[in-house]
């Protein structure tokens, strides 16, 4: 075989391979050089649908407008799959639901339609971390009652069937699994069942997991959260010292299907913009000096039709709760209990 | 062999088998004289709660004659075949087929067939063989009855005895006696247990369902085993059923699938759905979910041979309209709807529920739970508090615990500071940054009042599950604080009740929620 006919089948293959995981294909240029179209920023636009073969949605990504965030993962998460999403321990719980539906918050653009979330999860996982409050979701991210549905299994195979099951359904907006540590019910064929079905019914599927062991499994992507220090809370005269402010996470991305390096963000979300944003170095080092930086108006615009989240709360609402420094000066710490 | 029961303090025959009654014995008398008599004799103590449970099963599976079946305690069944008998080709062939089944399951039943409950009942105790084939017509329960002893008018005894003291020995010659003196001296049940057995009043048959509006069943030759064949006929038996429901405009709510296995146990499985449907592909597709579900609880043994589905709740239900801009939304409706009572079928009841908001500040109580697609219903603790406006709310949780779970305190500023260190499932947190305290008091005008955290620790013990969580003393206010610790977790915890009031007068601190 001619070396350039052999060049052009191993290309020929590769794209195939591309197009069955779904990733955009390499592209080859004049000079033989492989490139991965991914790399350039404006490769896939904002809120396109793309369809190739037949399958929409399958390039589809959640994307945080975090730039290096989205670019480590060529674009986003993928928006029709299955993601996997870890925390550390049980009280880590809060930052990684916290972190996950602000991606989908921020990329309900993308999103579209108001379709209703399904929380999945376990007994004995409703007895380490609660159920999910409505009460907070809704000030948080806008999630009203008819968009969340909350359902658990006895064990976690149950969980993973119901997970199958809703899988493959378009109806839902999301499906959210949460399961502690390593069930022997979560393998390889589970998560492939759940990746193949999220991505024909071009939807995320996502896979929290706490005190987990990273194990194979089909999910083309999984990230790490854990909790950082939030924000400090705005008032006129600048940030309020010792307020609990937006909040933030570090996230690491440990596997994506484009083979990124594993890497590290801190990203704090704006809860009233809806929008992510990374924070310096300088200011993860620092965290008693942070300040937001989307305050004033600066942030971006928050997208119409976005309803995961979108209950802006008045922040001078809040104010009425005195910081620290404003409580009376006769308290003071003393031993108690 | 004979049933013993204590009588009187004596051990008395309660019922003896066909070989002991051959024997002379007979029930009551004393089983110290029929052991004498008969050394070889059996004796067990009777068991009423298995007989009772025996006659119920019983009563389970004439169920395939007619919905309407009366118990008649401790050893009758009343069956109401009114409009039934003609399924079984006549009543006299209906008699005979129970007969025979009921003997090939190797009981000894008598089945007599009449226009009232009470001739019935008479027929079958004190008349003969060939009057019970025959039944008694209307208006012949006088003659009918006329020669029988006055058992049969199921007196009390003492009236029978004072009946028999003055030489009213039948039926017929009570009857044909003067009614006022009878009732003078005997009371009025005397005369309305005769008017009942005549036809003169009516009696009513008191069934143990109320028969389903509408139901649909399939009487199977080959007796039916497997599950996927089971599935197959349900969704047969729901296109039977939908033409009706069409007609009255009903969509089903809820199923009731009956399944008689050859031996005479009846398995009723409920099938809930979340909303009304007629679709006989959902209805099948639930139906496989729950059989799936029982696997072999089910227990096909040699199979069985009616299946019956009967519609036990239903609503009405709107034919769907074609409009182009909600079609869509519509078929998402649907399309969960049906997940969600999969899901319901095959694991349980709550297991798929939505969560409401409601106007209360009380943070156990301000989301409440309903089963899936009733967001308009009450939640399920039964509370009459309003659905909450979809306005402003304070700052909460994303998830709350129920119940709140102890933390142990070491530094707090007092008296009314957030903690500066706590300890939560043996991990000591330093608290860097806080926010609060939002007081919130207990809703004393609230009937009933919000519970407190118990005194136990939530570790080790069981947590109960409920969506008030948990019981204990009566509600303390309590100062909620938001707090983050030095890896930025952001919990949500509070202080029961104020310094100096507690136990020892130092409050305890629960933690309730995490933050995002």
């Amino acid at each position: 075989m001619a070396p350039a006919t052999a060049h052009d089948a191993v290309f020929a293959l590769r794209r195939e391979i591309a197009r069955i995981e779904g990733r955009i294909a390499e592209t080859l240029d004049g000079s033989g050089v492989l490139h991965r179209s991914c790399e350039e920023p404006d490769a896939i636009p904002h809120g396109t649908v793309l369809r190739r073969e037949g399958r929409a949605d399958a390039l589809l990504r959640l994307q945080t407008g975090v730039e290096r965030f989205d670019a480590a993962l060529h674009g986003g998460v993928p928006f029709a799959g299955l993601t996997e999403i870890h925390g550390a321990a049980s009280r880590d719980a809060g930052a990684v639901l916290g972190f996950t539906l602000a991606l989908l918050g921020a990329s309900s653009r993308v999103n579209g339609a108001a379709k209703p979330l399904l929380w999945i999860g376990t007994k004995d996982g409703v007895a380490e971390a609660g159920l999910p409050y409505l009460a907070g979701l809704y000030r948080l991210y806008g999630i009203g009652p008819e968009h969340l549905i909350l359902s658990r299994g006895d064990r976690a195979a149950d969980a993973l069937w119901i997970a199958g099951e809703a899988a493959g359904l378009p109806s839902l907006g999301a499906v959210l699994i949460e399961l502690r540590g390593s069930p022997s019910a979560l393998d390889l064929n589970a998560t492939r069942r759940l990746q193949v079905r999220a991505r024909e019914a071009g939807r995320p599927v996502l896979l929290l997991r706490q005190n987990a062991v990273s194990e194979p499994t089909a999910a083309p992507t999984r990230l790490h959260v854990a909790p950082a220090p939030s924000a400090l809370r705005e008032t006129l005269a600048g940030p309020l010292d010792g307020t609990v402010g937006y909040p933030a996470w570090r996230v690491s991305l440990s596997k994506s299907a484009n083979g990124a390096a594993p890497s590290d963000f801190t990203l704090e979300w704006n809860f009233d913009a809806n929008s992510f944003r990374e924070r310096t170095e300088r200011e993860t080092a620092l965290p008693g000096a942070l300040v937001s930086v989307s305050r004033g108006g600066a942030d971006q615009a928050r997208p119409d039709g976005a309803e995961l989240a979108q209950t802006r709360s008045e922040p001078a609402a809040l104010g009425h709760e005195p910081a620290r420094g404003e409580r009376p000066a006769h308290r003071v710490l003393r031993q108690a209990g | 062999m004979v049933t013993s029961r204590r009588e009187a303090n004596a051990q008395r025959i309660a019922s003896c088998d066909r070989r002991a009654e051959a024997l002379g014995l007979r029930p009551g008398t004393g089983i110290a004289d029929a052991r004498a008599r008969h050394p070889e004799l059996v004796v067990e103590p009777e068991d009423t709660h298995a007989d009772r449970h025996l006659l119920l099963t019983l009563a389970d599976w004439c169920d395939r004659y007619t919905p309407l079946v009366g118990l008649d305690e401790p050893d009758g069944l009343f069956l109401d075949i009114s409009g039934c008998a003609h399924l079984f080709g006549g009543e006299e062939a209906m008699r005979t087929d129970a007969l025979a089944r009921l003997a090939r399951q190797g009981f000894e039943a008598r089945a007599g067939l009449a226009s009232t409950p009470g001739a019935a009942w008479a027929l079958v105790r004190y008349g003969s063989e060939a009057m019970q084939s025959r039944g008694i017509a209307q208006a012949e329960e006088r003659q009918a009855l006329a020669a029988m002893p006055l058992g049969a008018l199921r007196l009390e005894a003492q009236a029978r005895q004072g009946l028999e003291s003055v030489g009213l020995k039948t039926v017929g010659v009570v009857a044909d006696a003067p009614r006022a003196p009878l009732a003078r001296r005997f009371g009025t049940a005397l005369i309305a247990r005769l008017d009942q057995a005549f036809g003169a009043s009516d009696e009513a048959i008191s069934p143990r369902f109320a028969p389903a509006p509408l139901s649909a069943e399939r009487h199977l030759f080959d007796p039916l085993q497997e599950p996927d064949r089971i599935e197959e006929l349900c969704g047969h038996l729901a296109v039977t059923l939908r033409p009706d429901l069409e007609r009255q405009g009903l969509g089903v709510l809820e199923l009731e699938l009956a399944l008689f296995r050859v031996d005479g146990v009846v398995s009723r499985v409920r099938i809930a759905l979340s909303r009304p449907t007629r679709e006989p592909a959902v209805i099948r597709r639930i139906c496989r979910e729950k059989l799936s579900a029982l696997g072999n609880a089910l227990e096909p043994g040699y199979g069985f041979d009616l299946v019956r589905l009967s519609v036990t709740a239903s609503a009405p239900f709107e034919t769907p309209q074609t409009s182009l801009v909600a079609e869509s939304r519509k078929g998402d409706e649907a399309a969960i709807a049906l997940l969600a009572d999969r899901i319901t079928a095959r694991l349980g009841e709550s297991t798929v529920r939505q969560p409401t908001l409601r106007d209360t500040h009380w943070p156990e109580r301000a989301v409440g739970f309903v089963p899936f697609g009733r967001l308009d219903g009450t939640p399920s603790d039964n509370l009459a508090i309003p659905a909450r406006p979809m306005r402003r709310h304070p700052v909460r949780p994303i998830y709350l615990f129920a119940p709140p779970e102890r933390i142990e305190v070491t530094a707090a500023e007092v008296p009314e500071g957030p903690p500066r260190q706590f300890r939560w499932r043996r991990v000591t947190t330093r608290v860097v940054r806080s926010e609060g305290p939002e007081r919130l008091a207990p809703e004393w005008w609230l009937d009933p009042q919000p519970w407190d955290p118990p005194l136990i620790d939530p570790k080790t013990e069981e947590t109960q599950e409920s969506d008030l969580g948990w019981t204990g003393q009566k509600a303390i206010m309590r100062d909620y604080f938001r707090i983050e610790d030095e890896d930025g977790r952001r919990y949500w915890l509070f202080r029961q009740g104020l310094y100096g009031t507690g136990p020892n007068g130092v409050p305890r601190w629960f933690l309730h929620g995490l933050f995002a």
